[in-house]
């Protein structure tokens, strides 16, 4: 048995400082006969955003045909769903709020469908990690992500206690984060703390 | 300055046409054009743009290397005296299409505050009035919170005062805007009101 992991790079620009926060946490996960850990950037996932149709609360699936289509299963199948952005203008920065958007499907067949998101036997197991960066130095920056981001993971039959978080405000240019005084030691522990976490829930 | 001939712009952030939110702000328009108003509607889903690639190319220009209709839509929207921006909340925020258009604002961020080429006099921010207009199914009333800090960065990159909010949640109770007890004439009075208000300055 091993653990999966889907690791969800949000950020437009490849390999800046979130991405780099979200390496460094798989990168603490890291233990290939255990742990199978998929990464994708979402600027190559060909999510699009929601039509706000409402056909999800009677289809039970997206009516578009896309990226999503690929991703929904792996959302599912994951034990462990990472996910970071960096923050534009104050929020998540419109990729990931398309995603977010999208798991519409997800909260119709739980709330309005009353159907099983997850297999039951990973039900109040899956633990949800995000992880964001902000040029800014103010401590409020993160306040307007995180209520979407519960969203996404709650649908998703994720707990509310089950979401980790580590956000890293100051850092601004293209990998500022390498000169953070915790960032990396932070996101490298989170890696390892979830992985003994769910290495407990699941034997 | 002519006062006579103020400019109204209201984006409509919703994939979904005529719904809730954009009626609200038909309303308001409705009651802009009434006092004397010249407004216009921009729809973002007939639009066509990408979401900002976070290149920060316009941190050395001061301009955006995509040419696309969210420039277009950008510079209208400076150039407006009222503004009216609205959204329905997803999943606790704006809607992606929404967010897609703000983050392309960065080039004007930029101007602002990198390439020092724009520069807002208080008078400039009083005389330019911006408002928010947003509907929720939920009746939760902490629900549009988290949409008030993107639309307050839009406004200051505009160069737009944060003039006031047209929000009604509850939608799924109300059974939808116009089943609603006062968010339409709630609307229609903001937009009167606005452009008179500007008119006097």
């Amino acid at each position: 048995m091993s653990l999966k992991v889907l690791a969800l790079a949000g950020s437009p620009r490849r390999h800046g400082n979130s991405e780099t926060l979200l390496e460094w946490v798989i990168g603490g996960m890291w233990d290939p006969n255990y742990v199978e850990i998929e990464k994708i950037a979402l600027d190559d996932a060909d999510i699009n955003q929601c039509k706000g149709c409402n056909a999800c609360e009677k289809l039970n699936k997206c009516v578009q045909r896309d990226g999503m289509d690929i991703l929904h299963d792996k959302l599912i199948a994951a034990d462990c769903i990472v996910l970071s952005s960096p923050i534009y203008c104050m929020g998540l920065c419109a990729q990931v709020k398309a995603l977010v958007d999208r798991a519409q499907v997800f909260r119709s067949r739980k709330y309005v469908l009353k159907l099983p998101v997850v297999p039951a036997e990973k039900k109040g197991k899956r633990i949800g990690i995000f992880l964001s960066s902000a040029g800014q130095n103010w401590d409020y920056v993160f306040d307007a992500a995180v209520p979407s981001i519960k969203c996404f993971y709650h649908v998703l039959d994720v707990r509310d206690k089950d979401i980790r978080y580590l956000m890293v405000n100051g850092v601004d240019g293209k990998g500022a984060i390498e000169h953070h005084p915790t960032a990396k030691k932070d996101a490298e522990k989170l890696g390892v703390s979830v992985i003994a976490d769910l290495r407990e829930r699941i034997n | 300055m002519n006062r006579s001939d103020i400019t109204v712009l209201g984006i409509s952030g919703s994939p979904r046409r005529h719904g809730n939110t954009e009626t609200l702000l038909d309303e308001f328009l409705k009651g802009a054009l009434e006092a004397g108003g010249k407004t216009e509607k921009i729809v973002l889903k007939s639009a066509k743009f990408e979401p900002c690639r976070g290149c920060n190319a316009c941190h050395k220009t001061g301009s955006c290397i995509v040419n696309d209709d969210a420039v277009k839509i950008l510079e209208s929207a400076i150039n407006s005296d009222i503004l009216a921006v609205s959204s329905p909340i997803y999943s606790m925020g704006i809607t992606a299409e929404l967010k897609g258009l703000i983050d392309r604002g960065q080039y004007i961020w930029a101007q602002k505050f990198i390439r020092k080429t724009r520069f807002y006099t208080n008078e400039h921010i009083s005389h330019h009035k911006g408002v928010f207009i947003s509907t929720a199914g939920t009746g939760w009333d902490k629900v549009f919170d988290a949409a008030f800090p993107m639309i307050t960065a839009f406004f200051n990159t505009l160069g737009f005062e944060y003039f006031d909010n047209v929000i009604a949640n509850d939608m799924d109770r109300w059974g939808g805007v116009k089943g609603h007890p006062s968010a339409l004439s709630d609307a229609l009075i903001t937009g009167q009101n606005l452009v008179t208000k500007l008119k006097k300055i």
